[in-house]
């Protein structure tokens, strides 16, 4: 017993100065996580990399809404260089001579009311004066001739006040119809990327149209629908002469923090680092294993190879240099996880991860992760053993290794599917199998959104009992074939050993 | 530890009994049974193939026999403490990487032995072979001869009653081989129970005070040197004389059994003494030299291999 511990020491001390043990510790991890995050990246930070350019066209009367609408876009939507996100820019058409035409009759008829208008009060004042001064002569006379001019004044103003409103909608129509033909040269000319035709009673009504190449830009005109409906719903309260103050109180943003429900607790989450997180823990894991277990198994290689196992096994038991070597390079990973598990935690505390939506980062949740991945260590690490206890000769081992690595990677390959339904009927048989088992509870266990008690009790039996079972086998190939001589035995002879060996 | 003086003060006595080994398509080792006791050098010899190396991992608990025992002082070997025994495997290994000394101390400590002692007697050792300068360097800067010395040191660093050295000789210069006579001299003397094995009987023709001659896993001799050589030594003659081997073949109770520049060997069958033999061949020839043949341990077991397939074959 105490020279496993002795033997165990020795191999710890010997893998954890090695330098692939700190690439495998500290750049490796680093890597995966790289090539799990930067397709991620770049779905979610492409868009921004430019300023986006919002055409828009007015119809309402007020004419403001473009600044209203630019300069809230402006607060909420940022670029790394502090530059606003979308630039808004009115769609004028001043210059087309249709409308130039249109809006010099409009100038003409709107100095034509503009006499009336002024023809009319001046003759309301006459009268006013005939009423106040009593003494005039001819009062009633001149009452009842301006009367008469008054009510002519007002006829002709209120048909030429039609007119204007004629012609006013004429100009209104026509500058949608070539603001439109504008707008729509210039987003197929990429100038813009969408433009806004808000008409003229959009308050009210709360319509305004989009229009833009595709209508699959979601996030864009998300973020507008937001933003208008915020501005619109403002303007309408500030018609009610509430205040300020008061609309800025009513107004407030509403926020959703999301949340999870577990059992009776309830959890906030964030879906990326929700699956992303564990599906990292799941390399890391794999990392760890094979670390540790090709560590196991290059060494019994070699130590076949260069004959030390004959002398350690003068010194020591089969089982204290078999246990030994389990314990020390197991350590070798346990130390690799208990590295990650405290830089991720580090990492967390500092605020460098968004902490409080990662909420797997559990002291529990670690807790069976060292679980999973002991396991998984012993499983994996006791086939290497019993793999380099039959294989000895260079090739050999060259191939089985090979083989062990692609068969290791069907379990990080199919936890995607763990991802998707982590808790159906096949994703839980399958967590049952125990070469799938490490990988699989790892994600299930964050990600099923339940307690899995019955199955983690379970798994861990069954790790356990192929654990034992690989073990005794091998252990009882050991002593026999560490000391075969790089012949590659038969199947019967390997039978036989089992059978036999004391 | 008490107990350890008190196994050392009675005479160790090592038996193989009865020991049979078999692998899966060749018999190792064949019913073999012989005794070693402590204080003189025990030689197991035989050609390459013979079951040396196996019985001697049963004797180390490496191998366990398919029957029969392996009894020192008449307790069974493998409830025996390890570090009772120290080992030199035929194949030699180190951790390349290693430094020597970490190493030697580390397969010390394997040993029980504490650190400090363990360095301290590693450290003795590696003065001993001129081997202190490199203490500090990784095995693989060493050569061969250098990490063969310090595969010896980590044979007996623990001071084991019980050595077992498989073919200790291969692969040493003769400066060496003499340092390691030397030291197992100094272990005879201390009552230590020494076995070792070889193929190259000039070797143990040198070394052993006893011998056990295998072959095919059979064991075919078991005897003194002293009394091995007394057993061959039958009449056989080497004549060296100008033109006396037509002279020597003419004669009935002659055998002729070599005929070399240096001179004829042959035996003399009873009824025929070897002073009328030497009268007969001076009065016709010049004699140089006579003398009766002492056979080389190799003769006698070439000999005894043939009279042993012969039986075999009976
Ligand atoms: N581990 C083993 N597996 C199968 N055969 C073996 C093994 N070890 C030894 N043998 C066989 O047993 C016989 C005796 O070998 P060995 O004891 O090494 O002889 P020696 O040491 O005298 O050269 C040989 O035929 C050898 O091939
Ligand atoms: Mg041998």
């Amino acid at each position: 017993m105490r020279n496993m511990l002795r033997i165990a020491r020795w191999e710890f001390r010997n893998r954890v100065r090695t330098r692939s043990y700190l690439f495998n510790t500290f750049i490796s991890p680093l890597i995966f996580t790289m090539l799990f995050l930067l397709p991620l990246y770049f779905t979610t930070h492409q868009p921004d990399t430019s300023v986006k350019l919002i055409g828009v066209i007015d119809l309402s009367p007020e004419k403001n809404i473009a600044n209203k609408l630019s300069n809230a876009l402006n607060r909420s939507y940022k670029l790394e260089n502090t530059l606003s996100q979308y630039g808004i820019y009115t769609i004028s058409i001043k210059n087309a001579p249709a409308y130039r035409e249109l809006s010099s009759e409009l100038k003409d008829i709107e100095a034509q009311y503009d006499s009336l208008n002024r023809l009319h009060n001046r003759i309301k004042q006459e009268r006013t004066a005939y009423f106040t001064q009593k003494a005039t002569p001819n009062r009633q006379f001149s009452l009842n001739r301006s009367y008469e001019r008054l009510r002519k004044v007002r006829e002709e103003k209120e048909l030429v006040s039609i007119e204007l409103q004629r012609y006013r909608t004429a100009m209104d129509s026509l500058y949608a119809r070539e603001a439109r033909v504008v707008a729509d040269s210039m987003i197929i000319n990429n100038v813009l990327s969408a433009y806004l035709l808000f008409p003229s009673d959009f308050i009210k009504s709360g319509r305004i149209e989009y229009h833009s190449r595709s209508t699959a830009d979601l996030l864009d005109s998300e973020r507008l629908e937001k933003t208008l409906q915020n501005l619109i719903i403002r303007s309408r309260l500030q018609e009610l002469n509430l205040g300020t103050r008061k609309v800025r109180e009513l107004m407030r943003p509403v926020h959703l923090d999301k949340y999870k429900i577990r059992g009776n607790n309830e959890e906030s989450w964030n879906i990326y680092a929700q699956f992303y997180g564990p599906l990292i823990g799941v390399f890391l894991l794999f990392i760890a294993i094979f670390t540790s277990g090709g560590y196991l198994f290059s060494g019994m290689m070699m130590e076949k190879a260069n004959r030390i196992l004959e002398v350690l096994l003068s010194y020591a038991a089969p089982g204290e240099i078999m246990g030994g070597k389990i314990l020390g390079l197991g350590t070798v990973g346990l130390t690799q996880v208990l590295i990650w598990l405290f830089i991720t935690f580090l990492l967390n505390s500092g605020g460098i991860i968004s902490g409080g939506s990662l909420s797997y980062l559990t002291f529990e949740n670690a807790l069976y992760f060292l679980l999973y991945f002991s396991l998984g260590y012993l499983f994996f690490g006791a086939i290497f053993i019993m793999f380099s206890s039959i294989f000895s000769n260079e090739y050999d081992a060259q191939q089985v290794n090979q083989l062990l690595r692609i068969v290791a990677i069907f379990p990080v390959l199919l936890s995607l599917l763990v991802v998707i339904n982590p808790n159906s009927f096949w994703i839980r048989l399958l967590s049952y199998v125990p070469f799938l088992t490490p990988s699989f509870m790892i994600l299930r266990i964050p990600l099923s959104g339940q307690p899995l008690t019955t199955d983690i009790i379970i798994t861990t039996g069954i790790m356990l009992f192929s654990i034992a079972v690989i073990i005794w086998i091998s252990g009882r190939l050991f002593r026999v074939t560490t000391l075969m001589m790089g012949k590659k035995p038969s199947w019967s002879e390997i039978i036989y050993w089992i059978r036999h060996s004391k | 530890m008490g107990k350890k003086k008190t196994v050392e003060k009675e005479a160790l006595l090592l038996k193989v009994d009865s020991v049979h080994k078999e692998f899966i398509d060749t018999t190792a080792v064949e019913d073999v049974s012989f005794k070693v006791e402590a204080g003189r050098v025990f030689g197991l010899l035989g050609p390459n193939g013979a079951g040396k190396t196996t019985i001697m991992r049963m004797i180390m608990d490496i191998v366990r026999p398919d029957s029969g025992d392996i009894l020192i002082n008449g307790s069974p070997r493998p409830g025996l403490p390890r570090n009772r025994f120290g080992y030199l495997p035929e194949e030699r290994g180190l951790y390349a990487h290693a430094r020597v000394l970490e190493l030697l101390v580390y397969f010390g400590t394997l040993n029980h032995m504490p650190r400090r002692k363990a360095e301290v007697e590693a450290i003795r050792f590696l003065d001993r072979l001129g081997l202190i300068d490199y203490s500090d360097y990784p095995v693989h800067y060493l050569s061969k001869g250098m990490q063969q010395k310090v595969q010896f040191i980590a044979a007996f660093l623990h001071k084991p009653d019980i050595l077992i050295l498989d073919e200790p000789f291969s692969g040493l210069d003769p400066i060496n081989q003499i340092a390691l006579r030397e030291i197992l001299n100094d272990f005879k003397k201390e009552g230590k129970l020494i076995i070792l094995s070889t193929h190259q009987m000039e070797m143990a023709e040198k070394m052993c005070e006893h011998v056990c001659m295998i072959h095919q896993g059979r064991l075919i001799v078991d005897a003194s040197l002293n009394e091995i050589k007394k057993r061959f030594r039958d009449n056989t003659y080497l004549l060296e004389a100008d033109h006396a081997l037509e002279t020597l073949q003419m004669m009935d109770k002659v055998d002729v059994l070599e005929a070399g520049s240096n001179g004829i060997k042959f035996r003399l069958s009873s009824g025929l003494d070897s002073g009328d033999l030497l009268r007969i061949v001076s009065s016709k020839h010049l004699v140089r030299h006579f003398q009766m043949f002492e056979p080389s341990l190799h003769d006698i077991f070439i000999r005894l291999i043939q009279q042993e397939m012969e039986e075999h074959h009976a």
